[in-house]
């Protein structure tokens, strides 16, 4: 429940993600452009892993499985993307980059057990 | 609103299908012969859908009343659905009365209904071979068609369960004959058919137009497509398009084919014919990734580019950024080379991810 060291800067190079494990906690961090953004490591859209199927260009992350896309800077949803990017608050010092885990960040998937009629469009 | 209505000779068999989506409630006619998709489709709803063969899932609703024939139970797109839950694939599914769905996504009825029923017969009337395991065959469809330069159709045989989805070569409004490439795949049913039998002569349901992977003039953008095997079909359709329409002389396009080996290329005659009339808007470059060191231009075909390697390596290597910023990038290929493509053409050719069209048919 606080900042913690994801990484190096250095081990992420520019418009790549890379996947990190933390306190136990899985995710990847965006470097868009020299700027960095911890995520949950699969896209929300069918947990799609993201280190494979993501790219980054011109600020922008797409997963390649359904172009599915996101501004990294605004978290804006672009493209076909039908759910918004969740963010870890992300912070580069000294040439590391920290991410604040209160909890880990998991998206909520159509195959869930808890897939019952009353939450059909909530997703 | 009931969109289509039902047609004398059917009455009896057509139920109504209500949709509940995530932009509201509609309804539409349903014959016990078709599939809940394609009834939705040609009534000209945007249903969700990607390979409408049974594959990828994107097609599942859930049953909230009424009965409704699942179809093909064992279509690989039911592995992840809950059957208990009343979840049916709509490409495979058919009334047996009326019903109710919910579709999670939001579904639009376009300004312009298609107008034209999806479900038609054809007859193989056309076989060649191209390569040792490429052939291209056309179908003479019972009805006329209208589609657009990319899209596909999914055919069925008798002999065969379930459809197999084929992009056209051609394109056009009252079609009477449609174009594919079919290539041989290892297990492949309908190609074992195609290749170790006669398929002159059989008759064949088609379901289509289907698709978004569209090439439309009035766009006015550049072309970029890479392709791989059989998946050059479908920018077959849009170099003939384009070439009719003279689109090259304002726009750039560059095609790149990949295949194995020298021997393993085909339709040489029409990119060359494309390439002409095209003068300097135009490239075509086969990649061959099991060649070492190839010509830098076809000896017969001069406009030709050659290259060895991976279609999607060739094309990072070709594509410089910031040249194609105003371009659509088409995608179509065996799966790991289509997920590479699309890297490519977002991280080399700085193409965004709303400018990128491909149909998946897995």
């Amino acid at each position: 429940m606080s900042w913690k060291q994801v990484c190096n800067a250095a081990d992420v190079p520019a418009n790549t993600l890379k996947k990190f494990v933390t306190g136990g906690v899985s995710l990847v961090v965006a470097n868009y452009d020299g700027t960095f953004r911890a995520l949950p490591p699969v896209c929300p859209h069918m947990e799609e892993p993201l280190e494979e199927s993501g790219v980054i260009a011109n600020c922008v992350l797409t997963c390649t499985k359904h172009l599915w896309a996101w501004n990294l800077a605004s978290l804006d949803t672009l493209g076909e993307a039908e759910k918004p990017l969740q963010s870890y608050e992300t912070k580069e010092e000294d040439g590391k980059v920290f991410a604040f885990i209160d909890k880990e960040i998991v998206y909520e998937f159509d195959e869930d057990d808890g897939d019952d009629d009353d939450d059909f469009f909530s997703r | 609103m009931l969109s289509r209505m039902p047609s004398s000779e059917h009455d009896l068999d057509l139920a109504t299908v209500k949709v509940e989506t995530k932009t509201g409630e509609f309804s539409y006619a349903c014959s016990s012969d078709e599939t809940l998709l394609a009834a939705g489709l040609s009534a000209g709803f945007s249903l969700p859908y990607e390979c409408a063969t049974g594959t990828c899932g994107t097609c599942h609703a859930r049953v909230m009343e009424g009965t409704v024939d699942p179809g093909w139970a064992e279509a690989p797109g039911y592995r992840t659905l809950r059957r208990d839950k009343g979840d049916v694939l709509m490409c495979q599914a058919r009334p047996l009365g009326d019903c109710s769905l919910r579709v999670k996504s939001s579904v639009v009825q376009p300004q312009e209904p298609i107008a034209q029923t999806l479900e038609r017969t054809g007859r193989v009337e056309v076989v060649r071979r191209l390569t040792k395991d490429v052939v291209h065959i056309e179908i003479a469809l019972s009805q006329p068609m209208n589609f657009v330069a990319g899209q596909f159709v999914t055919i069925q045989h008798a002999d065969l369960i379930g459809r197999r989805a084929y992009s056209m070569v051609n394109f056009g409004r009252d079609v009477e004959r449609l174009s594919f490439v079919i290539k041989r795949k290892p297990d492949g049913k309908f190609s074992e058919i195609a290749f170790e039998r006669n398929l002159l002569g059989a008759d064949l349901q088609v379901l289509g137009p289907l698709g978004r992977a569209t090439f439309r003039p009035e766009e006015d953008r550049d072309v970029l497509c890479i392709a791989g095997g059989s998946g050059i079909a479908g920018m077959m359709s849009i170099l003939q398009h384009a070439t009719e329409v003279r689109y090259f002389d304002q726009h750039r396009g560059h095609v790149f084919f990949g295949v194995r080996t020298l021997s393993d290329m085909f339709y040489l005659e029409d990119f060359a014919k494309y390439l002409a009339a095209a003068d300097v808007g135009l490239d075509v470059t086969i990649a061959l990734s099991d060649e070492s060191e190839v010509p830098a231009a076809h000896p017969d075909f001069e406009r030709i580019h050659l290259a060895t390697g991976m279609v999607h390596d060739v094309a990072a290597r070709t594509l410089t950024a910031g040249q194609w910023a105003n371009a659509i990038g088409y995608v179509a290929g065996p799966q790991p080379m289509v997920d590479s493509a699309l890297k490519v053409l977002i991280t080399q050719a700085g193409i965004g991810p709303g400018s990128i069209r491909f149909d998946k048919f897995s």
